[in-house]
C-alpha cells in the first residue's frame, strides 16, 4: 500500500470517528464503540474500494453484497455511504430523528443495505442464501459479511457456518470484528462472571468449519488490504473467513477495551475527553457543535 | 358429502403439483430442514439446482431462503411445522415478513398430526404466532384438492406465506370441482341456521359432526376457513348470512387462533351472534395412544362436539 493511500484513509477513519460522535451526541444514542472498532475495516472496503459498489446505482447487478450482521454499526456505516455518494450528508445530521432514514440499526430500505438488520445472527445465514444464488448464476460478485464477534454466540452463525463449510460457498467473504467484547463482558478473558462465553480458539473453529481463516490487526490498512486484496483471485473451494482482533471504543480513551460503553454517549466531561481525543476543540457551549474535521477528500 | 376413501396426502398432492411449476420456472428453490416426502425425491433427481438440504438448523433454513429470495428466488422453505413457525419465529418476523418476502414456509404435521410424539411436535399454536406477523398470508387446508391448488396460489402470491398440512392422508372433500379455493373460504356445506366453522383437519369432523346433529333434527351449515389470514370477511359473512349461532371448531389452542380470529371478526364488524369456541383449553397434551384418544379425552371427538353443541343451542 502507498503510503499516500494509507494516509487518505487514515484521515477518513478518522473523521468517521469525529462524524460517530457528532452524530450520537446529537442524539443522545448510538453503538459508538461498535463503530469505532469496525472503522478501518469498513473505510478500507468503500473508500478503499476492496468492495466493488456503485453509489449511483446501489442495486447494480454486479456489485459485491455487503451484508452488515452487526448492526447496530450502522451508525459508523451512514457516515461512509454519505461520503461515497449513497447519502445526501444531511442525512446524518438528524440521525434517529423523526422521518430520517438513518435509525440505530441499519436497515434495507437504507440505499447501500442489502438487508434488516439489528437482531444479530441473521447475517451469516442471509450470506449463505445470497453465495448460494452466486454460485448457480456463476456470478463472480462477492459476498461480504460484517459480523460482530460477541454475535457468535448466537447458534444460528453455526448452522450458517456449517452449512457455508461443507457446501463451499468460496464466494463468501466474511470479517469478524474481534473486539472481545459484547454488552456487559469480555469474548477473549474472563475476568468477571458477566463476562460471556470464550470464542477461542476462533481461527481453529472456522477452520474446522470448512473456512479458510485469516488474522489480521482489523485497525491497520496494510493488513486489511494484505487479508483482502486476493479475495477476487482466491484458489480452493473455501468460505473466507477473516478474523480483525480490533479495540472496541478504539481512538476514545474513556472507552477503549472498557465494559459499560457499549451503548453509551459520552457527556459532559466524558464528551470533553473523547472530543480532545479525536483532536477536537473543545464544546464552548451546551449546543451542538459541529465537527470541524476535515472530509477528507 | 360424508368423509370418505383415504387418498394421496395433502402434503404431496401440494408437491406434486409444486413440482410442475418449479420444471417451468426455475426461479423457483425449495429448501428443506432435512424433512422428506416421497414426492420430494423427484425434486432433487430431477432439479438439483433447485433444491437444498441446510440440515436439522431451522434458522438457517429461514436466513438461507432470505437470501435467496434477496437475489429474486421464489422459496419454499419446508420443515415440521412446529419447527418451521416456533423454533425459527424470529426469522419469520425478521428475514421474511419484515422484508416482506417471496417465502413460503411448508410445515407439515398440523394440530396434534404427530399424535403420540408429543408436544414438541404437536403445533397447536401456529395460527396464533404466524397470523400476528404483518405480511404473512395463512393457509391451512383441509383436503388434497385444496392443498393441490394452493402451490399455484403460493406461487402467484409474491409475499411471506405459510401453509400447514395434516400429516397423513386425509379424506377427500372438495373432489367435485366447484370450490374456490383461492377464496379462502369455503362453503363445504351448506345448511340451516347452526354454522360450524372450522380449518384444517376440524373441518372433517364439522362435516360428521353435522351427520350427527341432522339425525335429530337440528340442521348445520359446514364453513372451511381454509385461508386464516387475510381473511375474506365478504365472503365468510355471505357463508354466514341467515346463520343464528356460530361454533368454531379447531384443533389448536384457544387463545389467538380460529375462535379468537372469529371474535376478533365479530366485534370489529358488529355481527352480534352468539359464538361457541371449540378447541384445546391453555395445556400440553402428553397423552400417548393417538390422535382419536387425544380428541376424545380433551372434547375434540365428535361425540363430545356433538353433545356440547346440542347443549349450548338448549
Amino acid at each position: 500500500m502507498q503510503l499516500e493511500q494509507r494516509q487518505t484513509l487514515e484521515r477518513k477513519a478518522h473523521w468517521v470517528r469525529c462524524k460517530v460522535l457528532e452524530m450520537a451526541t446529537h442524539a443522545k444514542s448510538g453503538h459508538i464503540s461498535s463503530a469505532y472498532s469496525q472503522t478501518e475495516l469498513l473505510v478500507a472496503l468503500y473508500q478503499g474500494r476492496l468492495m466493488n459498489y456503485n453509489s449511483k446505482n446501489p442495486r447494480w447487478e454486479d456489485r459485491d453484497r455487503f451484508i452488515l450482521s452487526k448492526g447496530q454499526g450502522g451508525i459508523g456505516l451512514y457516515p461512509i455511504l454519505a461520503d461515497v455518494g449513497y447519502l445526501p450528508h444531511s442525512e446524518l445530521d438528524n440521525f434517529a430523528g423523526r422521518d430520517n432514514l438513518l435509525g440505530v440499526h441499519a436497515e434495507h430500505h437504507i440505499p447501500g443495505m442489502e438487508i434488516f438488520s439489528g437482531s444479530l445472527g441473521h447475517g451469516l445465514p442471509i450470506s449463505t442464501g445470497f453465495a448460494q444464488v452466486g454460485l448457480l448464476r456463476k456470478k463472480d460478485w462477492l459476498v461480504i459479511c460484517l459480523l460482530g464477534d460477541a454475535e457468535l454466540a448466537e447458534g444460528s452463525n453455526w448452522e450458517a457456518a456449517m452449512f457455508a463449510g461443507s457446501k463451499r460457498l468460496s464466494n463468501l467473504i466474511c470479517i469478524v470484528d474481534r473486539n472481545g467484547a459484547g454488552v456487559t463482558g469480555y469474548t477473549d478473558r474472563i475476568e468477571f462472571p458477566c463476562d460471556g462465553p470464550q470464542l477461542n480458539p476462533l481461527d481453529k473453529k472456522f477452520e474446522a468449519f470448512g473456512f479458510d481463516v485469516r488474522t489480521i490487526d482489523g485497525h491497520d490498512f496494510d493488513q486489511i488490504f494484505a487479508a483482502l486484496g486476493d479475495i477476487r483471485q482466491r484458489q480452493g473451494k473455501k468460505p473466507l473467513m477473516i478474523i480483525a482482533n480490533t479495540h472496541k471504543g478504539k481512538g476514545a480513551s474513556i472507552m477503549e477495551d472498557k465494559r459499560l460503553w457499549h451503548y453509551r454517549v459520552p457527556a459532559g466531561e466524558d464528551l470533553a475527553v473523547t472530543r480532545a481525543d479525536l483532536g477536537l476543540k473543545p464544546l464552548r457551549t451546551n449546543k451542538r457543535a459541529l465537527v470541524d474535521a476535515e472530509q477528507g477528500e | 358429502m360424508a368423509s370418505t376413501k383415504f387418498i394421496f396426502g395433502m402434503r404431496d398432492a401440494f408437491f406434486s403439483a409444486l413440482y410442475e411449476i418449479f420444471k417451468r420456472d426455475p426461479e423457483t428453490v425449495f429448501i428443506s430442514a432435512d424433512n422428506g416426502a416421497p414426492t420430494l425425491d423427484q425434486f432433487y433427481q430431477n432439479l438439483p439446482n433447485q433444491y437444498f438440504n441446510v440440515g436439522i438448523a431451522e434458522q438457517q433454513l429461514i436466513g438461507m431462503a432470505c437470501g435467496m429470495a434477496l437475489e429474486g428466488k421464489k422459496v419454499y422453505a419446508y420443515a415440521i411445522a412446529p419447527f418451521i413457525t416456533v423454533r425459527c419465529y424470529e426469522q419469520n418476523k425478521v428475514d421474511i415478513c419484515a422484508m416482506n418476502l417471496p417465502i413460503v414456509n411448508v410445515g407439515v404435521g398440523a394440530g396434534y398430526a404427530y399424535d403420540i410424539m408429543g408436544p414438541t411436535h404437536h403445533t397447536v399454536e401456529d395460527l396464533t404466532i404466524m397470523r400476528a406477523l404483518p405480511n404473512m398470508t395463512v393457509h391451512s387446508p383441509a383436503d388434497s384438492y385444496c392443498a393441490e391448488a394452493l402451490a399455484e396460489i403460493s406461487y402467484r402470491n409474491p409475499g411471506p406465506q405459510y401453509i400447514r398440512f395434516d400429516r397423513a392422508g386425509v379424506p377427500e372433500i372438495y373432489g367435485d370441482g366447484r370450490f374456490n379455493f383461492a377464496d379462502g373460504v369455503l362453503l363445504t356445506r351448506p345448511g340451516g341456521s347452526l354454522a360450524l366453522v372450522a380449518t384444517g383437519i376440524m373441518v372433517h369432523q364439522a362435516i360428521k359432526i353435522a351427520d350427527e346433529l341432522a339425525k335429530v333434527g337440528v340442521q348445520a351449515r359446514v364453513i372451511d376457513l381454509c385461508r386464516i389470514k387475510p381473511v375474506n370477511t365478504e365472503r365468510l359473512f355471505e357463508y354466514l348470512k341467515g346463520a343464528e349461532r356460530v361454533v368454531t371448531m379447531e384443533e389448536h389452542l384457544l387463545a389467538g387462533g380460529l375462535g379468537g380470529l372469529m371474535a376478533e371478526i365479530f366485534v370489529d364488524n358488529d355481527y352480534r351472534l352468539p359464538l361457541l369456541r371449540i378447541g384445546q383449553n391453555d395445556r400440553y397434551v402428553f397423552d400417548n395412544g393417538g390422535r382419536e384418544v387425544i380428541w376424545e379425552k380433551y372434547g375434540l371427538d365428535v361425540r363430545s362436539m356433538t353433545d356440547r353443541i346440542l347443549r349450548w343451542i338448549k
